[in-house]
């Protein structure tokens, strides 16, 4: 069908001209600029000075107080992927194996929460662990403790409610291999006589890698870059890199140092994709 | 017969493993939803403090956000701001997953992959580096409000309408060609009406991520265009009365009645990729 191909050329470029624009213009070219400024000087009168110089990097590992919020925020990150991991993998496994008729509504349940944004599910969170909250009202119940227990603005208020926003995207990927899984590799394993704990170890956890590193990369990175979160349930002692770079461009007007703060995030995401693509594709379904 | 004996201790074991198992899914599900649940009991509470359960009953907090300007305008421009976003993430959405489906041959991976760029990217990010250029490049700031938006649920629209257009058979495009239809006529009679349930779950997915966003808000709102959950952010960070419950329930309802049709049309996971 040769008149048919002819003028599909134009017309296939023009297709991607508004998303190459906005990609282009709006995305990777102002990133580019404002990571390119993490070595540039600040000024307090203009944006920055364009005279390169390592003033900022220097700043951000030569000083304690950022150094331990690079630390926490790693810490965290860390910390709420591996709860996501647990929380998550048990709950992808089911939903990837279940014949059950609830499976659609169990699924819709799991991404429902994701789709009500950040702000409410935080909210939820300071309904609950607040000094009148229903988890201190429960502990006084349960005798566990006699007058209510500080949760809020600590860290581990911050970690339950990551933990809880972020497991979503630890189901995904998971159920993705899990589901993609041939089902007789399963069967082979244990009509060769493994148990169920060694057919789940040796067989049915490896062959779920790619999902397993793909979700914690991406708990990971979501949680590097948190504010909003940190910021309403941590209050001072939790500050995060994300409010940092909040603070350094809304009030300090420091961009310079902003940007060098932010090229940690990006280095975290960095390296973490590239652990990603070694530790293997997630297989096309 | 050796067996005989582990026939008669599967149903216990199994009965015992399905129970182990229901209970912690179910306690997963408890996490997962309680957080949600309780803001909806808390919304009702007559009382100042953020309890449950509630004391008693009634509609005093839907009330004052009824009465509270800030909360109202919020609500409104977040709507407003969701639809403009919605509709041009959803048609750039279908013109690139189109071009990816039909103009890409070999290159198709490596374009999907391009295409879903944004959400690889930290969100903080998008957003300052939108504000820097707004410092740079006299522009309209609620142009660049609004280009955020489409950029965080772009990849979404393309994920799920190239999902609908695998399910094309591209001899009916072909034949619509072949009998002299131009290339945008068969697009928008032939390809549009078998893609409309598609699009119009882009459409609402896009609209959610919208509504929910914070992070590009976080630094591209201001005067006059402050989205509702920057508005519930700042009210926050001074006080947290059970209106913030009341403002919530009312989103929560919102999210959850649109994420229901968009699974009654092409299903969720579609346009999560999993």
């Amino acid at each position: 069908m040769p008149e048919v191909e002819t003028g599909g050329g134009w017309f296939g470029k023009a297709l991607f001209a508004p998303i190459v624009v906005l990609y282009g213009v709006f995305l990777l070219a102002p990133i580019s600029f404002f990571l390119v400024m993490s070595v540039f000087k600040y000024s307090p009168l203009e944006l920055y000075i364009p005279t390169v110089t390592g003033d900022n990097f220097a700043r951000l590992l030569g000083e304690s107080y950022y150094r331990a919020i690079i630390f926490r925020t790693l810490r965290i990150a860390a910390l709420t992927a591996v709860f996501s991991l647990l929380l998550g993998y048990p709950l992808a496994y089911f939903l990837s194996r279940t014949a059950s008729v609830w499976r659609g509504v169990l699924m819709f349940l799991v991404i429902a929460p994701l789709m009500t944004g950040v702000i409410v599910r935080t909210y939820g969170w300071i309904v609950l662990l607040g000094s009148q909250g229903t988890v201190n009202k429960i502990l006084l119940w349960l005798g566990l403790v006699d007058r209510p227990v500080k949760i809020l603005e600590t860290e581990l208020a911050v970690l339950i409610a990551l933990v809880h926003i972020l497991m979503p995207y630890m189901v995904f990927p998971l159920f993705s291999s899990l589901a993609g899984q041939d089902p007789n590799v399963e069967k082979a394993a244990k009509t060769l006589g493994a148990g169920r704990i060694r057919t789940f170890l040796e067989v049915t956890l490896p062959l779920s890698r790619s999902g397993i590193l793909m979700g914690s990369a991406l708990v990971f990175t979501l949680t590097a870059g948190a504010v909003v979160t940190p910021a309403l349930l941590g209050g001072k002692d939790v500050q995060m890199l994300g409010q940092t770079i909040y603070e350094l461009v809304l009030s300090i007007l420091n961009w310079p140092f902003a940007s060098a703060v932010a090229s940690i995030l990006v280095l975290c995401q960095f390296s973490i994709i590239f652990l990603y693509f070694r530790g293997g594709r997630r297989r096309a379904n | 017969m050796r067996t005989s004996g582990t026939t008669r201790a599967a149903p216990a074991a199994a009965r015992f493993r399905r129970i182990a198992i229901g209970t912690v899914i179910t306690a997963i599900y408890v996490f997962l939803l309680t957080p949600i649940v309780i803001i909806v009991f808390t919304s009702f509470n007559p009382t100042e403090a953020n309890t449950f359960p509630p004391t008693g009953f009634s509609l005093r907090w839907y009330g004052k956000f009824l009465d509270s300007p800030g909360f109202v305008d919020a609500f409104k421009f977040s709507l407003w701001l969701g639809v403009v976003s919605a509709i041009s993430a959803t048609v750039i959405g279908f013109l690139s997953a189109y071009g990816i489906v039909r103009f890409l041959g070999k290159r198709r991976e490596m374009g999907q992959s391009l295409a879903l760029l944004p959400i690889m990217i930290p969100q903080i990010l998008i957003s300052i580096s939108l504000l820097l250029a707004l410092t740079l490049v006299p522009f309209p700031e609620l142009g660049a409000l609004i280009v955020g938006h489409i950029l965080i649920s772009l990849p979404f629209t393309i994920a799920g309408i190239l999902a609908s257009l695998e399910g094309v058979d591209e001899q009916l495009e072909l034949a619509a060609l072949t009998l002299g239809a131009s290339r945008l006529r068969t697009l928008v009679e032939v390809v549009i009406p078998l893609i409309a349930p598609g699009l119009l779950s882009a459409l609402i997915f896009a609209f959610i991520v919208s509504f929910g966003d914070v992070y590009i808000a976080l630094f591209l709102s201001g005067p006059g265009r402050t989205t509702l959950p920057i508005e519930i952010f700042s009210y926050m960070q001074w006080e947290s009365t059970p209106v913030v419950a009341a403002i919530t329930t009312v989103q929560i309802l919102l999210i959850v009645a649109l994420g229901l049709l968009v699974e009654r049309m092409v299903g969720l996971r579609k346009m999560m990729r999993v």
